[in-house]
This record gives structure tokens, C-alpha cells and sequence, in this order.
């Protein structure tokens, strides 16, 4: 019965984790970089609908908060710092060296602000529902239709616009998209404030699970996220959500199976699995993509 | 060559300039007498910062305000071990060659205890460890003291609270972080020897998003309380699904649980109501009326600026109260030995705590200083009561049972005696 039922919880985990990891499989594939500092726009995010929260502003205003805090620092990042390094010739482990900086002084700026505190993250669970042996509240739930709502929202932008169509262009041949005269100016800046608006969205539904915040959120949760999108192909939003649900599922069935100090181990396991046995599910962005689009 | 001799000379100065900030050394006789803080301040047992800062600050109130050690004010440094035993070790390094006035540590704590304890032992500098691994029930480190129960005593004292309320079947859920695993032997070895069935145990890796299927699996095995220790977002999530999927039943803390940043996401995880009724917490400390227990209270209200709010949570605190004591005690050996070099009063420690024919009981540091000066021999009875060093410098008395009321100081529900404790080892 528990291992029926952690089928549910794990689909509420794939949930957290889809979420954070199609935003940043969307901004990987495109720029080529390995943005760690996407964990910091996840914390920024969360801290966001926090101050919302305490300010006692609708549930909703502080969605757009953290919307808007991931999206705007991760834009910013994107088209400040990390452009400067690309035009200085920076590679794609320079950049992550540099991204992976970035990311700590977010962690500890917040840490500092936030008095190295851990807050109390009051939202609303709503009640909790049985369907058969399966149980979640109305959060959950919640959670659960975001994450495909956003899934859906961006596979119709991906197949079914022109932006769309010129992102999958650039994203696949940057040069050849330059000279057929796509705006990828334009189109960057609309890739990080997409993938930093899904960051704080991620933040945000990590510590409405959680029930807690500080500044570690991002980094704890970010190599979940990172496991997701590398398994899922870099770049692929489908790819992002299916790896993001066997995640979830593995990890809560071996939690089910009296094993959960082993969870994350076994999702690590899958992840390491995969790599070697199907080294193209990472290498087929980045080993035939050198150049970074920023 | 010439690149030798500048290098030389680089290094020279950078020696001498060295030397002179380290001061005069630990035997130094002037200026404030240095006593070291170490503990978690960042990172994620950082939680124990709030408890150092409520023993440190009405501690050095009541030492500074009745004249100093030695007609020498007491100043504190903290050493950050960022929760992370190497980092202890470099923090620890650079605190003790920058600072020549160190005379006593306060710490450290389980999570750096392990690689700082044989520095400072080597260095004689007597420390007052708040570490409760059983690694010190009978350690050698001449100037290590602890006046906190081992880990296996609190989880004891646990069991035998299961078992005054009747409790036949109970769970436990602990972090897998070293500070949350300490109790959890002598919690298991405790509810086999009162015979206390075991229904589920579930181990936490800490920060992760869910624990829904532990938490399902453990109201599965219908358990009639749960004892745990884990950190605050932990519990919060852990507690908040169990919420979620059914229903709370009593949770008995540890003595690593007390703390506004275990309570605080606990308290939001499963309601405030939930929390009164069911979260007790068995502390180490016993419960005691004396002048002690005034006077770290009036401490605590003078420095109250200073602390973590409420105020109230720190007044009497059984955990504040231990750590009080023990600040008071090394300033008591200070000025017994009339001195602050730790080779020297160590010796003096066991001196001013315990009883004796002739001694005069003192519960305040400025009558244990006077009483000194007077030339007596004093016994001091700490807001925790006596503190009776074993010969392995270990002393704990009773444990108590408390209950946390949201704005108030802890009640006192209950007490687990130290005979009773010692009675379920054989």
C-alpha cells in the first residue's frame, strides 16, 4: 500500500523539481551555460514571497514577487556579468566558475540580510484529500497543476511560435540563426526572464512544501534541478519533466521501501546510470556546442 | 639571492607583527581576560549561536558587573566553526594565535568537539565542552569539563518519560547530521530497557523537500508518541506532512530541540494548538529554586537587548542555566587559583564545585568572589544546581520535562532523576 501511495508523493516531488529544471534546461540549452547561480535566483524568489507574506499581501502578490525577483536578477546576471565575461572570451568552464561565484555571493548576501536565520513559511495548505490510498492537499495539488500548466505553456511556445521557433533555431545553430537575421538580442532576454521567472517560481514551491526558508534553499535544492534537466537532455523541456518525475518517483519509492536516507543516493544513482550508459543525454547539447550565447 | 634576503625580511616582519598582536600570552596579566565562545554561528546548526549568546551575555553581566576576575573585566571572542569541524579546526587556529589573553573556552560543541578538544587540551586550556557524545563519559583530556548530561543520559531520561506516561508503542525520527544522531542510542538502548516496543524508526536526511512517504510509513505503524531530534526546517517538514496525511500524536524533543529556531517552523509546520498539546522537550538541567536561578534570571533581563526574542525563553532555561554555570565556575577557579592560566586553575575547578566539610555554599559570583577573597573555600550552586565532577570531569543531575507555551517561559511538567537514569544501566 505505501509504495502505491508514494506513486502520489512522488508526483508531487516531480512536481518541485520539473518546475526548476525546465526553466534552467530552457536557459541551457540556449546560452550554453551552466548557470549554478540559478539556485540564487531560486532563493531570491522564495525570499521574495516571503517579504510578501510578512508584509500580509495576497498569496498572489507574492507569486508575482518571486516571478519577478528570479526574473530580474536572473536577466540581470545574464546581461551584465555573464555577457561581460562571454565578450571577454570566457569558456563554457569559465563560465561556470563564474556563475558558481555568483551563486555564493547571492547565498551569503541573502544569509546576511536575512540575520543567518531560519524563517517560518506560513501558506495556506488547504485540506488534504483522499482519492483510494492516495492522499494530498489542495496545495499539492496545486503544485502539481502549476508544473503542468507551465510544461504546456512552454512546449506551445517552444512548437507554435515564431519565438519559439527562433529560440529552437538559436538554440541549435547560433551562428547560422544570427545570419538569417533572428533578433538574438531579443531573443536572450526573453530566455532570462523566462527561465529566472520558472527560478523563483521553483524557490517559491520549494518552501511552500517545506514549510521553512533561508538562504540555503537554492543550493539545497538547485542539484535536484541540475539532475533533472542533465538527464532530461539539455535544452529539452520534455526531457526536463520526464527525468524530473523518475527523480521524484525513485526517490520517494525508496523512501517507501525504508530506505530514506538513501533517497537522494538513488536519484544521484539514476542520474550516474544514465550518464554512462546514454553519455549523449548530456553530451548531445554540450559536446557538439562550444560557443555561449549570452 | 636578493630575492631571498627581501623575502626574509618579508617574512620577519610579517612574524613580528604577529608576536605583537598575540599579547602576552594566556598567563597575561593585564588587560581583559579572554574567554572563547566556539560554536556554530553560520551554517546549518547555526541554531546553537542562540543559545551561546544566552549563557555568554548574562554570564560576562554578572562577572563584569560585580568587578571582573582578578579586577579584570571579561571579554568574549567568538569563534565561528560554520558548523563544520575543519572549519572549526582554521577558525580555532587563527582565534588562538591572534588573541595572547585566552584563558577558558565555552564549547565546543558535538559538531567540532571531535577535532578541537585535543587542540585545546594540548594548549591546557580548560574548556567547558557542551558536546554530549559519549566519546567524554571517560575521557582523558585533562582540561576538558562537561556539566551537561552524555547523549545516552538524555535519551534515557526519554525512555523512562514513555514510560511514566504509559506509552507502550512509540517511533523515533531523527536527522542523519551528526548533532541529531547523539541521542538516539541511548534513546533505543532506553526504550528496550523499560520495554517500550520500538514500532517505527525513520532517519531524516536533513533539508530535503518531502519526507511524505516516512511520514506515511511511520502513521502506518500507529505509534503512540514520537520522540525526536532534527533540525528546524526538518521537523517542519516532516511534522507539517504528517499533519497533512493524519494526524499529530505527543512528540518528546530531545535536548537538542529546545530553541526558537527548532520552534518557530514546528509551530507553523502543525499549528500552535498542536504544539502546546503534544511537544514536550526533556532538557538537561535540573529544575531547582535558589539564588542562583534569581540571579541568572536578572542577568538575563540586563543583557536582554542582546538576545535572541522572547526574552522569556531564555529565563530559567535549564540549557542557559548549565552553560551559566559553567562560565561562573571557570571565573570562580580563576580567582580561587588566583589566576588565569589554564595549566594553573584547572586544578581549581573541581575545587570551587564541590562539597566539602567547612565550605562555604555560594550562589552568585560576587559572593564566591568575596567569599574568596575572605579567604574561605566556597562550593558553588549553580542556577542548574551543584555541579559534582566525577573524575572524569563529568557532572549531570536531573532532567527535566518541559512544555513550551507560546510568549512564556518554559514549565516544568516533569523531572527524570539522576538515580534513575543510572538505576536503568545496571
Amino acid at each position: 500500500m505505501l509504495t502505491v501511495q508514494a506513486l502520489g508523493f512522488g508526483v508531487v516531488s516531480a512536481a518541485l523539481i520539473a518546475i526548476g529544471a525546465m526553466g534552467f534546461t530552457l536557459q541551457f540549452g540556449l546560452t550554453n551555460v551552466l548557470n549554478i547561480s540559478y539556485g540564487g535566483a531560486m532563493t531570491a524568489g522564495a525570499f521574495a514571497a516571503f517579504i510578501a507574506a510578512e508584509w500580509h499581501l495576497p498569496v498572489a502578490v507574492g507569486v508575482v514577487f518571486a516571478l519577478l525577483a528570479g526574473a530580474l536578477l536572473t536577466w540581470l546576471l545574464g546581461r551584465t556579468l555573464f555577457a561581460f565575461y562571454a565578450r571577454r572570451g570566457a569558456g563554457v568552464f569559465e563560465m561556470v566558475m563564474v556563475t558558481l561565484a555568483v551563486s555564493l555571493i547571492i547565498q551569503f548576501g541573502i544569509d546576511a540580510a536575512s540575520h543567518e536565520q531560519i524563517y517560518r513559511f506560513s501558506f495556506p495548505q488547504g485540506a488534504s484529500l483522499r482519492w483510494g490510498w492516495f492522499a494530498f492537499t489542495v496545495t499539492q495539488l496545486v503544485l502539481v497543476t502549476v508544473a503542468v500548466a507551465v510544461y504546456t505553456g512552454l512546449e506551445l511556445l517552444l512548437r507554435r511560435t515564431k519565438l519559439g521557433k527562433a529560440l529552437r533555431a538559436m538554440a541549435d545553430q547560433p551562428r547560422l540563426a544570427r545570419t538569417c537575421g533572428i533578433p538574438t538580442g531579443k531573443i536572450v532576454n526573453v530566455v532570462w526572464l523566462l527561465s529566472g521567472a520558472l527560478a523563483g517560481l521553483a524557490g517559491l514551491a520549494y518552501v511552500i512544501n517545506s514549510l521553512t526558508i533561508d538562504a540555503s534553499v537554492g543550493t539545497t535544492f538547485l542539484p535536484l534541478v541540475l539532475a533533472a534537466a542533465i538527464l532530461g537532455k539539455a535544452g529539452s523541456t520534455r526531457g526536463a519533466v520526464l527525468a524530473a518525475l523518475l527523480l521524484g518517483l525513485v526517490t520517494e519509492e525508496v523512501s517507501a521501501w525504508g530506505g530514506a536516507p538513501y533517497a537522494t543516493v538513488a536519484g544521484f544513482g539514476i542520474l550516474a546510470i544514465v550518464l554512462a550508459t546514454r553519455p549523449a543525454a548530456l553530451a548531445g547539447q554540450a559536446a557538439g556546442k562550444t560557443e555561449i550565447t549570452v | 639571492m636578493r630575492k631571498s634576503i627581501h623575502l626574509t625580511l618579508v617574512l620577519s616582519g610579517v612574524l613580528a607583527v604577529a608576536a605583537c598582536s598575540s599579547g602576552g600570552g594566556p598567563g597575561s596579566s593585564s588587560g581583559p581576560v579572554g574567554l572563547v565562545q566556539v560554536g556554530a554561528y553560520t551554517g546549518d546548526q547555526a541554531f546553537e549561536a542562540q543559545f551561546a549568546a544566552s549563557i555568554d551575555y548574562p554570564a560576562l553581566e554578572a562577572i563584569n558587573s560585580a568587578g571582573g576576575i582578578l579586577g579584570r573585566q571579561v571579554s568574549l571572542i567568538q569563534v565561528d566553526t560554520r558548523s563544520d569541524p575543519a572549519d572549526a579546526l582554521t577558525s580555532m587556529d587563527k582565534a588562538l594565535a591572534t588573541n595572547g589573553n585566552i584563558a577558558g573556552i565555552l564549547g565546543p560543541d558535538s559538531t567540532s568537539a571531535a577535532t578541537l578538544v585535543p587542540l585545546l587540551n594540548s594548549k591546557k586550556l580548560p574548556m567547558m565542552i557542551a558536546a554530549g557524545e559519549s566519546a567524554y563519559d571517560r575521557s582523558s583530556y585533562s582540561y576538558l569539563w562537561r556539566d551537561v548530561p552524555p547523549d545516552p543520559a538524555n535519551g534515557e531520561a526519554i525512555a523512562l518519560w514513555a514510560k511514566r506516561q504509559g506509552y507502550t508503542t512509540v517511533a523515533t525520527v531523527f536527522g542523519t547530521d551528526a548533532g541529531s544522531q547523539g541521542d538516539l542510542p541511548g534513546v533505543l538502548a532506553g526504550l528496550k530497557a523499560v520495554g517500550i516496543t520500538l514500532a517505527d524508526q525513520e532517519n531524516l536526511t536533513p533539508d530535503q523537500p518531502s519526507y511524505r512517504s516516512s511520514a506515511q510509513r511511520l502513521l502506518a505503524a500507529k505509534p503512540q508518541a514520537i520522540i525526536t531530534e532534527s533540525d528546524g526546517p526538518t521537523a517542519a517538514t516532516f511534522f507539517g506532512e504528517l499533519v497533512q496525511l493524519g494526524s499529530v500524536v505527543p512528540i518528546i524533543g530531545t535536548s537538542g530541540t529546545p530553541s526558537t529556531s527548532y520552534f518557530s517552523p514546528l509551530r507553523g509546520a502543525i499549528g500552535n494548538a498542536n504544539f502546546d498539546k503534544y511537544f514536550r522537550a526533556v532538557v538537561v538541567g535540573n529544575p531547582v529554586a535558589n539564588p542562583a536561578v534569581t540571579a541568572f534570571n536578572k542577568a538575563v533581563l540586563a543583557v536582554q537587548g542582546k538576545l535572541a526574542k522572547p526574552v522569556t525563553q531564555w529565563e530559567n532555561n535549564s540549557f542557559s542555566e548549565s552553560g551559566y554555570d559553567a562560565v561562573v565556575t571557570l571565573a570562580l577557579a580563576m580567582d580561587a587559583a588566583k589566576s588565569t592560566d589554564g595549566s594553573v586553575y584547572n586544578g581549581s575547578i573541581m575545587q570551587v564545585t564541590a562539597p566539602g566539610p567547612g565550605k562555604q555554599v555560594v550562589y552568585t559570583y560576587p559572593a564566591g568572589m568575596a567569599a574568596l577573597a575572605a579567604g574561605h573555600q566556597i562550593q558553588y550552586v549553580g542556577a542548574s544546581g551543584p555541579m559534582l565532577f566525577n573524575s572524569y570531569h563529568n557532572s549531570f543531575g536531573a532532567q527535566a520535562v518541559e512544555q513550551f507555551p507560546a510568549n512564556a517561559p518554559a514549565m516544568v511538567v516533569g523531572t527524570i532523576s539522576q538515580a534513575a537514569v543510572q538505576a536503568l544501566n545496571g
